[in-house]
């Protein structure tokens, strides 16, 4: 029986979806640690010294360390926190990251042992709809851990994560406008497939610029990173965190770079296409798909080792003053011109 | 399985609601307004409707009650005695509770009238005819092109009244001195290219914003809710 939860055109066994979310879970659950050797060994060297060398061969195991140690701390919370929120909010960061990360495909629709199998979690109908929803509700996980703390640096925290993520989502949502005009779909594989001819980095180069500095404070990653500014507010909205909760937060926070990256690789980057006409055989389509959004995160680490933080209301007229009207006027321009050629 | 789904957002939906009127702390109450709206997403991804579905988590649950949220956090402490204040045994808080019921009684038959009206009809019926592919009922190319052909009047009444809304909270901002104290700041071309208080280099070595601007970006951190809401334009 077919569910008529979001149109996602299913051809696929019920197995095969049920196999194909936990395949995601295991892939999202090992590219995050990756990340977070990557980001510790890359900033070192941007800092110029060693970064984490002591555990394992070049202290690549230091991520699976730091987990023990997180995991087996002691759960403590503040007498002036909110019981159940307090404990829920973490959950709710780690839900929405991934579910998030179901949407972006890996590759096209291959054909495994005579099923049709894509390379995605799904392929829904409203495409960065449902990645703009998913982080309307991810805000949920850091305001709620923010006022549930009872503390006033989390507190602030959160009051800042409300005020950037919603100013900041209208611009990136603005950015994709222009894309979802050229490509004519809303469809993440069907904007993959309009990039055949050319990626829209080129034609969409303003909107690609809005979204990846949008998508820096999207993911509270430095230079915006004033929900959490370690300088101000002690931790923001994690600081009364500690263990397998503020990993959650970690996780959440890593995962959803790396969502990031995969849209931009998805909707600018061309997808799992590669240039000049290569068409290599299906299994090749992940690796490149991997290697591009390994390439946007390592931006994204390059840029938090290279700018500093901005003041809040910097930050905040920066977003409605520059980037929302660079948005609009970018989604206006190629509406014309899409009007215009296709006459 | 899409019944499961059902009896479960529905309980979503109504435990949602009560929960607005019932709960004591206004924290809590928006909270339970969170968990109604979502809830009822998933009910109109039942109905296929995905795009309704992604608005209403969007806007609703994402950029209405989080203004909702924000307000409520800074002011909660005080927000809580309204219910206290309602239990008085004064004549005026009698007269408004008589009048409340009224309305709410007015509220409750019209929602009736409609409800009734169309659920009735809708009971014997198959609901709306499902085929795959672009362009069919519930898509977004589906809405987006009933919103500007047959419903385009409507459509655009309803943006230039969310555009009212905005230009009224900036002037009503405005009168109570939150913003517009200070002169108008003299704008030339090259502001459109890098408007002042962005943080460029050139301002924070040369100190070059002037003070107008300095007291405007103060204050509209003071009063964010004329900064916030373009947000309902969306």
């Amino acid at each position: 029986m077919a569910l008529p939860l979001a149109e996602v055109g299913y051809y696929e066994e019920w197995w095969v979806q049920i196999l194909k979310g936990i395949v995601i879970f295991a892939v999202a659950l090992q590219l995050v640690p990756i990340v977070l050797i990557a980001e510790r060994k890359l900033l070192g060297r941007f800092q110029g010294r060693y970064g984490p060398n002591r555990v394992g061969p070049y202290g690549m195991l230091q991520p699976l360390a730091d987990i023990v140690k997180l995991l087996t701390k002691e759960q403590f919370r503040p007498t002036t926190s909110a019981g159940l929120l307090f404990a829920l909010a973490p959950g709710i960061s780690i839900v929405t990251a991934v579910a998030a990360f179901a949407i972006i495909p890996f590759g096209d629709v291959q054909h495994i042992g005579g099923e049709r199998v894509g390379l995605y979690g799904i392929d829904v109908s409203i495409g960065p709809l449902y990645l703009f929803a998913f982080g309307a509700i991810a805000f949920y996980g850091i305001m709620l851990g923010g006022w549930a703390s009872g503390s006033k640096y989390s507190f602030l925290g959160a009051m800042r994560a409300a005020a950037q993520l919603i100013s900041y989502e209208v611009s990136q949502g603005l950015a994709l406008v222009g894309v979802i005009f050229t490509a004519q779909t809303l469809s993440l594989t069907g904007i993959v497939h309009a990039q055949g001819g050319m990626w829209y980095i080129v034609p969409q180069f303003v909107g690609f610029l809005i979204f990846l500095t949008a998508s820096f404070a999207e993911t509270n990653r430095a230079p915006f990173d004033l929900t959490e500014a370690d300088a101000e507010l002690v931790g923001g909205y994690n600081t009364e965190f500690g263990g397998g909760r503020f990993a959650s937060y970690y996780f959440a926070e890593y995962l959803n770079v790396l969502v990031v990256s995969g849209i931009v690789t998805t909707v600018f980057l061309g997808g799992w296409l590669l240039p000049f006409g290569v068409h290599p055989p299906g299994w090749v389509d992940p690796i490149v798909v991997l290697v591009k959004m390994g390439l946007v995160t390592f931006f994204f680490i390059w840029v938090r080792a290279t700018l500093p933080r901005l003041r809040y209301d910097q930050l905040m007229s920066f977003g409605w003053k520059v980037l929302l009207p660079l948005a609009t006027l970018n989604a206006l321009v190629t509406a014309v011109i899409v009007v215009v050629s296709h006459k | 399985m899409s019944a499961v789904i059902f009896f479960l957002a529905a309980i979503g939906v109504i435990a949602g609601a009560i929960g607005v009127v019932m709960l004591r702390d206004p924290f809590y109450s928006v909270l339970a307004l969170v968990s109604h709206l979502v809830s009822l997403a998933v009910l109109f991804l039942l109905l296929r409707a995905e795009f309704v579905a992604a608005v209403q988590v969007v806007v609703y649950a994402g950029a209405v009650m989080v203004l909702y949220v924000f307000v409520v956090a800074y002011v909660g402490e005080e927000a809580a005695t309204i219910g206290d204040r309602l239990r008085g045994a004064s004549s005026a808080v009698a007269r408004t509770r008589t009048l409340a019921i009224a309305i709410g009684g007015c509220l409750l038959a019209e929602l009736l009238v409609a409800l009734l009206g169309t659920g009735l009809k809708a009971i014997g019926g198959y609901g709306a005819p499902y085929h795959s592919g672009p362009k069919t009922y519930g898509t977004p190319a589906y809405i987006g092109e009933l919103l500007l052909t047959r419903f385009l009047i409507a459509f655009e009444i309803a943006s230039f009244l969310l555009l009212v809304a905005a230009v009224g909270a900036v002037v009503l901002a405005r009168r109570r001195g939150g913003i517009g104290e200070e002169p108008e700041p003299h704008i030339t071309p090259l502001h459109v290219f890098r408007p002042l208080g962005t943080g460029t280099m050139a301002e924070g070595v040369e100190g070059r914003m002037p003070a107008a601007q300095a007291g405007a970006g103060l204050a509209a951190e003071h009063e964010p809710a004329s900064k916030r809401e373009p947000e309902a334009v969306r």
